[in-house]
């Protein structure tokens, strides 16, 4: 038990009573930024911390689709097979994470409990353009840790905008630094992000028609082959895996809120496809 | 002034009627279960005086705006703190009320050189699995009243807080004779309405009434009642998939009550 005495004037010590990042550096719940003494710990540092997954965002005929495979590595040590990397922040936004898992979902729960103390305290929901601002700053405040060669941390964010001059779904991708950048179509982050984006590009581009027009299930079905696609030259990818019967995590936000995909779900349309594993052995490979 | 006993109670009583008065206007608050959850209730003017306070937690004050606004974010900060740092589960109404908030009052109520917290408070929390909702009272002075300890075997469903003590009695009655488990949201809201208005005849006409109010009293006085203010009100769900149970009634749910009154 150690709340501290409710004071008068209880928000004294936070500069900004809304901001609930702020509160927890003023009660010292909240690391203080780190401070680079030096340049990056090595020149590889980074560029290999930040490859060690693969999550994938784009904006589809019923909202925006965000999905992550499930594996957690150390170097090329798989780590965990069961990472959720696309966490629910709340009713309309969902992050995604690419990099490490420490720093990552300590920033998605400062996130969280962000938004829910700003509304709470300011008696109204943040703005979209504040929600994206919020992690921008905690990506921000981190940066002392990439620098020293810990802590890098590439998020996507998709959220549903149901009260600013644009209603719909906003999706953003980040750089270590905190910059935001909105995207139209599609996102990827993670080491198997090249590849995904080579297939999204492809679709979108070449495809019989734009992503912005896939039904769930075509949405579906694009981002399995894409996440298996990845993982088939990328070993930090944990992909769809079918031995260990773990399917990836796929979240839908629309309007009406956040859907996450059942593995059944997934497991239905995968093994429907064509590629050659989903087939039960005695049936052979078919050709063509 | 302080070394002497008899000025000290002295000072306690007069600064206890001070606030009395101060607070006596306030429009009641009525909290009640119902099927789906905690109903929170009250009809106001100017200001909104139900809040969210976390996951499962609300709020209803009635005082000094500036001194309820001191509580709220002391109890914001309490829960949002605890649930970060531990997890949203660790965060207890009863907890929070016995340890921060209740030595709080007390401590500014007893320092008769300082100003005193103008305001009294509800709070109303969902039990874990929805049922052994607790409702809790914290006064100007400290003092806690709730509906149960967690060992006690029947708890009060519902909570009622008063500008004066008869006002509160008086809703209190009216509860014990007209509430039902298992109410619908409709049906508590128009008791918790009957209620409110039983409490506000109290400071607007008989101040220490022996009966509750008759049906045409009591029907005359809520349509006075809703034509002069708003209805605001509350739930916190049992049954929503989101952690944050808290949500204030629509306009589409409170028809049915105001258009009933019309």
């Amino acid at each position: 038990m150690n709340f501290p005495p409710a004071a008068p004037g209880a928000s004294a010590g936070n500069p900004d009573p809304g901001d609930f990042a702020a509160l927890l550096q003023a009660r010292g719940l909240y690391p203080p930024p780190a401070v680079a003494t030096s340049g990056p710990a090595s020149a590889s540092a980074i560029p290999t911390q930040t490859q060690a997954t693969t999550i994938l965002a784009f904006k589809f005929a019923d909202g925006v689709l965000v999905a992550g495979d499930r594996r957690a590595t150390a170097g090329n040590i798989v780590v965990y097979d069961r990472a959720d990397k696309v966490l629910e922040i709340d009713r309309h936004s969902v992050m995604a994470i690419a990099g490490v898992p420490a720093t990552a979902w300590e920033m998605a729960r400062v996130l969280e409990h962000s938004f829910q103390y700003f509304r709470r305290t300011q008696l109204q929901e943040m703005s979209t353009g504040g929600k994206v601002r919020a992690l921008s700053k905690l990506l921000r405040d981190n940066f002392g840790f990439v620098m020293q060669g810990v802590g890098v941390v590439v998020p996507l964010f998709a959220t549903y905008d149901t009260a600013g001059p644009e209603p719909g779904s906003k999706l953003y991708f980040y750089d270590v630094m905190g910059a935001n950048f909105e995207v139209a179509e599609y996102a990827a982050t993670g080491s198997g992000s090249p590849a995904v984006r080579g297939v999204l590009y492809y679709e979108n581009t070449w495809g019989r028609k734009p992503l912005s027009e896939y039904t769930l299930e075509e949405a579906l079905n694009l981002t399995l082959r894409a996440l298996d696609t990845a993982s088939e030259a990328d070993t930090a990818t944990g992909g769809v895996d079918r031995h260990g019967r773990i399917f990836p995590m796929v979240k839908i936000i629309a309007a009406e809120g956040i859907r996450t995909i059942t593995d059944d779900m997934l497991r239905g349309l995968f093994n429907g496809g064509r590629h050659p594993s989903a087939q039960p052995l005695s049936a052979g490979v078919p050709i063509g | 002034m302080i070394e002497e006993p008899f000025r000290f109670v002295e000072a306690i009583a007069n600064r206890r009627e001070y606030i009395e008065n101060q607070i006596a206007t306030g429009s009641p608050i009525v909290a009640l279960n119902y099927a789906g959850g905690i109903l929170v209730f009250t009809l106001g003017r100017e200001r909104q005086k139900v809040f969210e306070i976390y996951d499962r937690i609300a709020m209803g004050a009635i005082g000094h705006p500036g001194d309820i606004e001191r509580l709220r974010m002391t109890a914001i900060e309490l829960a949002s703190t605890e649930g970060f740092t531990r997890s949203a589960s660790d965060v207890s109404l009863r907890r929070m009320a016995n340890y921060s908030i209740s030595p709080a009052l007390k401590a500014a109520f007893e320092q008769i050189y300082g100003a005193p917290y103008l305001a009294r408070v509800l709070f109303v929390e969902l039990g874990p699995d929805g049922s052994q909702n607790t409702f809790l009272r914290v006064d100007y002075d400290g003092s806690i009243q709730s509906n149960g300890t967690p060992f006690s075997k029947s708890r009060q469903e519902y909570a009622v807080l008063g500008g004066t003590r008869a006002s509160a009695e008086q809703m209190e009655k009216f509860l014990a004779r007209d509430y039902k488990n298992g109410l619908d949201l409709d049906a508590a809201l128009r008791l918790a309405l009957d209620t409110w208005t039983a409490g506000f005849l109290v400071f607007e006409g008989d101040k220490n009434p022996e009966e509750l109010p008759d049906e045409g009293t009591l029907n005359r006085t809520r349509r006075e009642q809703l034509e002069a203010a708003t209805v605001e009100a509350a739930v916190l769900e049992s049954k929503v998939a989101t952690p944050a149970t808290f949500r204030g009634l629509t306009d589409g749910e409170l028809r049915p009550l105001l258009e009933g009154n019309a």
